[in-house]
């Protein structure tokens, strides 16, 4: 037992090595610092020198030092927490909807004519036109932000999903149906297969959608999570907070599509070597 | 003992501009291919030839005509009624007429299919190809691995089992696709064109992994293909089929006994006939159509 679980911790651990080389390699590499750091250094010394103003533009020491204090005085990581809590939630939500939904629409001609003019109609109300009568049928707390994140992120990952599977390989399927695959088990081991890169594909717009549901919700209500800190910041005009709060958009964004590319790593080793 | 009785597929196509069209892809096709022989079928391009497979497959239903494998029919001939067409659809609604079943792995029948573009699965590995094919036909978890072992070896692959098939060359593709269709044990195997993607060389040596293959086995083979070398050099009988609409122009059988060699004069004087027949053909196609 304690050598089987020593294993497990050194694997976990290797994994989470090759994940963190795969997701910082492209920001550490050479090429991107001799670009990235001059940026940096632009930031803070054009505010300073007066080229633009520093009222307006906060320079980078001063950003930093608004981080600082947000971290230690005004819980910035409660507030982090509860960001990605609602966020986890909601795109949890709308994958476990979407891509099962997705499927059976890509899967059956039966099941996509009854369904698919609904989605196709709803499909184009913008995310944030929800957000009046969501306020009114939730009130404004928990379950309203859930639901908008999970509008924001549901009608890209459904439509791609069911997009690619459709179009899989009719080759593919007469094979294994010559073999006498039941309609199951081509769903589990030929569509979804077949599918998974444009699957991927489609949560990593469904993350970006949902992002954005993600702030809107939290600027109409509640009393914590980022969005909320972002408009706070604008009553009392603290731009350095802003810019903090944008940066830590920024951060959660590029982790998440960082997941997103390794589990594709993970998952279509077959495509590399080709 | 497959047994084709009058087979003819007609497809309908709507137009851009709503008006109807159609297409006889095969008209009253008969035929009869013994147990453990190899068929060839031969026609020019589009002459439905692998229409007519995939419908001795039960991949697709006939317009009219049936199937009969030992006596059973494959798949029923499309409704001619509207009533009866409205049923089939009821029928079928939530799934293909061409489906196996909702949730059981259960073959229709005892075939195994190869294609021209090897349809081996590039998310699984060579040995998985083969295992998968053989969880289709019940095979139990702990056995797989070592029914597949010997077809691999057979074909060369037995040091590949890991690559994925984007890893392998296309002639290793098609071997895989060759292993996969013995491992599962057949009494039948569909060919559609499986040597056309590879160069000549390779062909050559397919056709001899294919002949000892048979060999040993005695299966059913019925192959299409476009190209006359082949059909003489593997066949026991090569079925002409005339140009479109597909049906059958000729039966050559092919006498000469096992090991042949490829430069028999009997062949060439075989080959002669047949590509006389489709020069025939074609010129007198062209008349008609100028």
């Amino acid at each position: 037992m304690d050598g089987y679980g020593t294993k497990g911790w050194r694997l976990l651990l290797r994994e989470a090595g090759y994940f963190l080389r795969n997701a910082l390699g492209s920001i550490f590499s050479l090429e991107f610092v001799t670009v990235f750091i001059p940026l940096l250094l632009l930031w803070e010394f054009l505010p300073r020198l007066g080229v633009v103003p520093k009222a307006l533009v906060p320079p980078l020491s001063t950003v930093a030092a608004a981080f600082w204090e947000l971290l230690t005085e005004r819980h910035l990581l409660t507030h982090i927490g509860h960001s990605m809590g609602k966020f986890l939630l909601g795109l949890g939500i709308a994958v476990a909807t979407a891509i099962p939904i997705g499927i059976l629409m890509g899967w059956n001609m039966a099941i996509r004519k009854r369904a698919l003019p609904l989605f196709q109609l709803l499909a184009p109300v913008p995310p944030p036109a929800w957000v009046p009568i969501t306020i009114i049928l939730f009130g404004v707390g928990l379950p309203m932000q859930t639901f908008l994140i999970f509008i924001g992120a549901f009608y890209p990952i459904l439509f791609n999903t069911y997009q690619a599977i459709k179009d899989t390989e009719p080759r593919y399927l007469a094979s294994a149906r010559v073999f006498g695959a039941s309609e199951l088990t081509l769903i589990l081991h030929v569509y979804i297969w077949h599918a998974i890169g444009a699957i991927i594909m489609s949560v990593k717009t469904g993350v970006a959608m949902g992002l954005v549901m993600l702030v809107i919700a939290e600027m109409y209500g509640g009393r914590t999570g980022i969005g909320y800190l972002l408009v706070e910041a604008k009553d009392f005009f603290q731009i350095p907070v802003m810019v903090v709060c944008m940066a830590v958009l920024g951060v959660i964004g590029w982790f998440l599509i960082e997941v997103l590319k390794f589990a594709e790593l993970k998952l279509s080793v077959w495509k590399i070597g080709r | 003992m497959i047994e084709a009785r009058g087979i003819t597929k007609f497809f309908s196509i709507v137009n851009d501009d709503r008006t109807a069209d159609g297409l006889t892809a095969v008209l009253s096709v008969s035929i009869g291919i013994g147990a453990g022989k190899i068929v060839s079928i031969l026609g020019p391009s589009g002459c439905g030839k692998s229409t007519f497979l995939e419908i001795l497959a039960g991949l697709q239903a006939p317009t009219e005509g049936k199937v009969l494998i030992d006596g059973v029919t494959v798949l029923e001939p499309l409704p001619s009624t509207r009533r009866e067409m409205e049923e089939y659809r009821r029928k079928y609604q939530f799934l293909s007429p061409l489906a196996n079943g909702m949730f059981r792995d259960r073959p229709k029948h005892d075939i195994a299919m190869i294609f021209q573009d090897y349809a081996v699965f590039p998310w699984m590995t060579v040995l998985q190809n083969v295992t998968f094919a053989l969880k289709l036909r019940g095979v139990a978890r702990a056995e797989r691995a070592s029914r597949a072992m010997p077809f691999l070896k057979n074909v060369g692959l037995g040091d590949s089992l890991s690559k994925y098939p984007s890893q392998l060359s296309g002639g290793m593709r098609q071997r895989l696709a060759l292993a996969r269709a013995l491992a599962v044990e057949p009494r039948i195997i569909l060919m559609d064109e499986p040597f056309a993607a590879v160069d000549t060389i390779t062909r050559e040596r397919l056709q001899d992994d294919l002949l000892r293959l048979w060999n040993a086995t005695g299966i059913t083979i019925v192959l299409v293909t476009h190209d006359t070398d082949e059909a003489v050099y593997l066949s026991d009988e090569v079925i002409v089929f005339s140009p479109p609409p597909g049906s059958v122009r000729n039966v050559f059988p092919v006498a000469s006994p096992r090991p042949r060699r490829r430069s028999d004069p009997e062949h060439a004087d075989l080959k002669g006939r047949i590509e006389a027949l489709f020069k025939y053909d074609i010129d007198h196609e062209s008349e008609y159509s100028i």
